[in-house]
């Protein structure tokens, strides 16, 4: 039939206001840092600390993580996006609520507006798993990139949920165990179930799509499945009924196992690319993973360490190392192509048009990979040694990159149609 | 994708793939041709171009781009004639389909 299995992308109406709101929250984000430089040397249950976590998993990560979804989920489950409209709906259900939870924990004024901007996040939620179940459903019966979108939509209903316990819990105590415990719980429910799984899945579709690379070991992603889900699964399960124990170490294994397995699909991609030179996204995304590997060797340290200061080092290489840097890059895989789309569609063929890459400040990109680079381990040192000064410098370095971000994504999002000689 | 000169729609076929080479692919950066995504052109129908031809990704979002800059191109060789497209996934698109140009635009030889 023809025109059978030709995307039909979602309006840019649906996915553009998330990436706005997204690059404009990771400006935010770097600001609380810098403003905050001395709280990062402190605890982690900290009002200014859990602003900026929230900042981080709900303004800027996930933010950015829905609109992106929207745009790929039609490509990685074959079929056209459910309901656009629902999917513009849960983008203002989860600005508010990530405002609301955000401006709450600064101030830390507990009770019903922290509440409220829960439930105004678990309504986004709940439209993402529908939007999500629903375009899984209709299209080809089964893949495991698919498996992981649809799983990672359910792990972050159930995280919004605890989440929303425990903003109860802090104005009206009534859970019998340690609340920092139960913190520890809902935290990696987010990363395990809802980041990493999303990220999972979406990066097993499109590294072979910008690699021109492509691997058959789909066992390798379905392993590792297996693996991350029975290692979270575990740990909320063992977490919740009995506290937390030597047992976790086993569940964090797992889980590792599981990342381990993606990270083999990975290279086998890679083993198998045929477009050799990687280009600054790719190499933003590169160092998102191994980011993550940095802060998967920070966990024997946390617990076992006496220092807190190891918790925030575990923290930066997740939510900035991993989540932020993988975000960087991979805006400009899928942000530009969007615009590109709705401005160029009709004339391609017709005129000399640019090409995607061309509607933003290319050479800043590595400008940026590398500012980026030198803030994350300038942090990450200072943390260890708990020096202020280099801190600040680190932490300046980190909102320039955002600066430079939110322009390039200004550039692209202000594009006006051009034909060129 | 091969044309025998003795074809009597050979010439215009050699004019539709000239036209088509206009066509880009904008993640890749390189025509349609040279990336091998068209398998056939069909004159036999004196009112119709059939062309048949696939897409490196199913449902990729551009898709529909690289479908309107087929017709695009096409519309304008050949004015008289409708362009009728139809999306394929057999044989599957690979890398061994593209031509050498192809490769050296991309960066692979």
């Amino acid at each position: 039939m023809p025109g059978l299995d030709i995307g039909k992308a979602p309006a840019n109406s649906v996915v553009l206001p998330f990436y706005a709101a997204g690059a404009l929250a990771f400006l935010v984000l770097t600001t609380l840092m810098l403003l905050s430089a001395f709280p990062l040397l402190g605890g982690y249950f900290n009002p200014h600390i859990l602003a900026i976590v929230h900042t981080a998993a709900l303004g800027w990560g996930s933010m950015v993580i829905f609109g992106a979804a929207y745009q790929l989920l039609p490509v990685i489950c074959e079929n056209d996006l459910w309901h656009e409209g629902i999917a513009k709906v849960s983008f203002y259900f989860l600005i508010l609520g990530a405002a609301f939870l955000v401006v709450c924990f600064w101030f830390f004024t507990t009770g019903l507006w922290m509440i409220l901007g829960g439930s105004l996040v678990f309504v986004a939620a709940v439209l993402f798993l529908c939007n999500v179940l629903k375009t899984a459903s209709g299209g080809k019966p089964f893949n495991v990139q698919k498996l992981f979108i649809v799983s990672s939509a359910v792990w972050l209903l159930l995280t919004v949920s605890i989440g929303i316990l425990l903003a109860v819990n802090l104005r009206w105590p009534y859970i019998s165990v340690n609340h920092l415990h139960i913190l520890t719980l809902h935290a990696h429910a987010g990363l395990v179930g809802w980041f990493l799984q999303l990220i999972v899945g979406v990066s097993a579709k499109l590294v072979p799509m910008f690699l021109l690379g492509k691997s058959k070991k789909d066992n390798l992603l379905k392993t590792a499945f297996i693996f991350q889900n029975t290692g979270l699964v575990l740990l909320l399960l063992d977490g919740f009924f009995f506290g937390p124990g030597w047992r976790y170490l086993v569940y964090g294994l797992l889980v590792v196992i599981g990342i381990v397995f993606w990270l083999l699909y990975l290279r086998d991609v890679c083993r198998h690319r045929i477009k050799k030179p990687l280009d600054f996204s790719m190499k933003h995304t590169f160092l998102s993973f191994l980011s993550l590997l940095v802060a998967i060797a920070f966990v024997p340290v946390v617990w076992f360490g006496n220092s807190q200061k190891w918790a925030m080092l575990y923290g930066l290489f997740i939510f900035v190392g991993w989540i932020s840097s993988l975000i960087l890059g991979m805006t400009f895989k899928t942000l530009p192509f969007i615009v590109w789309n709705s401005k160029y569609k009709m004339l391609n063929g017709k005129a000399k048009i640019p090409l995607p890459r061309q509607m933003y400040w290319h050479k800043l990109l590595s400008v940026q990979f590398w500012i980026f680079v030198a803030g994350l381990y300038i942090i990450a040192l200072s943390l260890i040694f708990e020096a202020r000064l280099p801190l600040q410098i680190g932490l300046g370095l980190m909102w320039l990159t955002a600066l430079i971000y939110v322009s390039n994504i200004l550039k692209v999002l202000t594009h006006k149609t051009v034909i060129l000689d | 994708m091969e044309f025998n000169i003795n074809d009597p729609h050979y010439e215009m076929k050699m004019n539709a793939v000239t036209a088509l080479y206009n066509v880009i692919d904008p993640e890749l950066f390189v025509n349609i041709i040279d990336l091998g995504l068209v398998y056939d052109l069909d004159f036999s129908d004196d009112a119709k171009i059939k062309v048949t031809m696939t897409l490196s990704t199913k449902h990729c979002p551009l898709g529909d781009a690289i479908k309107q800059g087929v017709t695009n191109v096409l519309g304008m060789a050949f004015p008289e004639r409708e362009t009728e497209i139809e999306i394929v996934w057999e044989p599957e698109w690979n890398f061994d389909m593209m031509s050498p140009e192809g490769r050296r635009d991309l960066g692979l030889d």
